[in-house]
């Protein structure tokens, strides 16, 4: 049952998409995140979705993956776009009840917003379902590296954030294996009020807690006898390198962005 | 009628994914009362996925567990019931102990029970005397124990249900020699005061050679044997195409056989190789 979590999956591949740089990735999504608050209008939104589509088609994820990646915002959704057909008040009165007036406008801009959420949230699950974590928190590293400047240690949080990532599957492993344990004891974890069942809770997380500290502990001692010292004069194995297609995607990306301001500027605005 | 039974148990991990994987396929066994079994099987042949199925813990994607001819499965709080009559002692126990002193992590399973003060006290006591734990360490915190006294500590908070069947996976997996026999011994003195169904999972042919009495042999998710300790031991070509060695005592005489002499070949204790070893002196004429 907790084994459905999703958070920052990652399906190995070896398509165009996974290979490209991950820096460029990153700044990619940033980009595609901006334009796809630049669209103004349907025509403009059908460029970014076909954009995405043609990401995802050359990535090689299935479609079930997308899916699952926008599953969860989907009361956030219906939420905004029941607001915006009851508020928006624009355009031809298409039904009216009481004080409840829905309008052209509001549909449309309905429809708008979900396109647009799901599309954020499709393109920013594509850059973790195609970029493995460690190459994920590198490229945090090498692109946050000017913070330097201020003192900030990038590595230590970019090792961080690895090691985070690293032991969620083991940490969601060992509450399973606590939980099947105490069961094994009678543990009932399923019944009962709030405060019961928060009760039953003690018994798999103290465990969990105690084990996290001694991994944590060993952890540490495996690092520093292999001489980890932090960041400073340490060299990769894998020098991260912008090629010619990351070039192409950064050309497309900036098409993209050109053909939807000349869109907005050509069609009218529905938002 | 068998104690605990299994009809067709099948389990399949990560159902409808492309990663799915069959632990355990189509085992239908059946324990009876007083059986002393060892479970052994290579890493991944199921063996653990396969206790896991028998307190109940893990539900099978197709076939039964009856217990005393009882569907496990036939209502929720029968499943929860049998957890009491089929303890099971997961592998490394020690990393589930959470209590602030070691007596009240042994009765956290007879306070699930529903026991009162008095008789949650007996059964505590009980395991600990099984299982060697002194009573000056019942006040002190199981997190300031010895690795092995953790270990104890945490199969006596299985044994303290008192459950009918007693499930140990991997009781000696990361112990020193001297560890290891401490555990083999407080479970064999644990069978012969209370003569209760033991398994024992283990990978070491040593192990359970030594102790149990019936051996059941699991080969990617299958029940390759299921009889007699001696039987399974003569199979040496099938033990070692699955990738399981023989006890060494039973080698050594494979050994002598394959050079000549008349030995026989089904022998897995110090005592019987000692009678067999004296039977041929004896026919040589060496003594």
């Amino acid at each position: 049952m907790i084994k459905d979590i999703t958070i920052g999956q990652y399906f190995p591949g070896n398509s165009v998409i996974h290979r490209l740089d991950p820096r460029v990735k990153i700044l990619l999504v940033f980009a595609y995140i901006v334009a796809v608050f630049l669209c103004k209008n349907f025509y403009s939104l059908g460029l970014m979705i076909l954009l995405l589509t043609v990401i995802i088609l050359l990535s090689g994820i299935s479609l079930k993956l997308i899916y699952k990646s926008i599953k969860p915002i989907f009361i956030i959704v219906l939420i905004t776009s029941l607001l915006q057909l009851i508020y928006n008040k624009n355009g031809d009165v298409l039904f009216e009840y009481w004080k409840i007036r829905i309008t052209t406008g509001g549909v449309f801009t309905a429809i708008f917003t979900t396109v647009r959420i799901a599309a954020l949230v499709a393109a920013s699950s594509m850059l973790t379902y195609t970029t493995s974590p460690t190459m994920l928190t590198d490229a945090i590293e090498r692109l946050f590296s000017p913070l330097k400047v201020f003192k900030i240690n990038v590595h230590s949080i970019a090792m961080m954030m690895t090691i985070a990532l690293r032991f969620i599957p083991t940490l969601i492993d060992e509450v399973d294996k606590i939980m099947a344990a105490q069961k094994s004891r009678g543990a009932d974890l399923e019944s009962g009020n709030i405060v019961d069942r928060g009760k039953a809770l003690v018994p798999i997380f103290i465990p969990l807690f105690i084990n996290s500290f001694r991994r944590a502990y060993e952890l540490a001692f495996a690092m520093e006898c292999r001489c980890y010292q932090g960041g400073e004069g340490r060299t990769r194995l894998k020098v991260m390198k912008v090629h010619a297609r990351d070039f192409v995607a950064i050309f497309i990306m900036a098409l993209v962005i050109a053909g939807i301001i000349v869109l907005n500027h050509f069609f009218a605005a529905v938002i | 009628m068998a104690l605990l039974e299994t009809q067709n148990l099948t389990y399949a991990y990560s159902r409808g994914t492309p990663f799915e994987v069959t632990a355990v396929d189509d085992v239908s066994i059946s324990i009876e009362k007083g059986d002393f079994i060892g479970i052994i099987g290579h890493t991944g042949s199921g063996k653990s996925t396969l206790v896991q199925h028998l307190n109940g813990i893990l539900k099978p994607t197709s076939g039964k567990i009856l217990f005393n001819g009882e569907d496990i499965h036939s209502s929720k709080e029968f499943t929860r019931s049998i957890r009491f009559k089929v303890g099971l002692c997961f592998q490394y126990p020690e990393y589930q102990l959470f209590e602030s002193t070691v007596f009240d992590d042994i009765a956290y399973g007879p306070k699930n029970m529903g026991l009162d003060k008095a008789q949650v006290e007996e059964h505590v006591l009980k395991a600990c005397e099984f299982v060697g734990i002194k009573t000056e360490l019942l006040k002190k915190s199981p997190f300031d124990l010895s690795g092995g006294e953790k270990r104890r500590v945490a199969i006596a908070g299985v044994m303290a249900m008192e459950p009918e069947i007693l499930i140990l996976d991997e009781p000696t997996a990361g112990l020193d020699p001297k560890g290891r026999e401490k555990i083999e011994k407080m479970i064999n003195e644990y069978r012969n005061v209370t003569n209760n169904t033991v398994i024992i999972v283990s990978h070491s042919m040593d192990d359970v050679a030594k102790n149990a009495s019936k051996v059941l042999v699991m080969n990617k998710g299958r029940v390759e044997f299921f009889t007699g300790v001696g039987e399974v031991f003569s199979n040496i070509e099938r033990l070692s195409e699955i990738g399981l060695d023989v006890p060494s005592i039973t080698q050594v005489f494979l050994e002598l056989k394959k050079r000549g002499y008349n030995v026989r070949t089904d022998i897995y204790s110090v005592k019987k190789a000692k009678e067999e070893l004296l039977r041929l002196f004896g026919e040589r004429g060496v003594i």
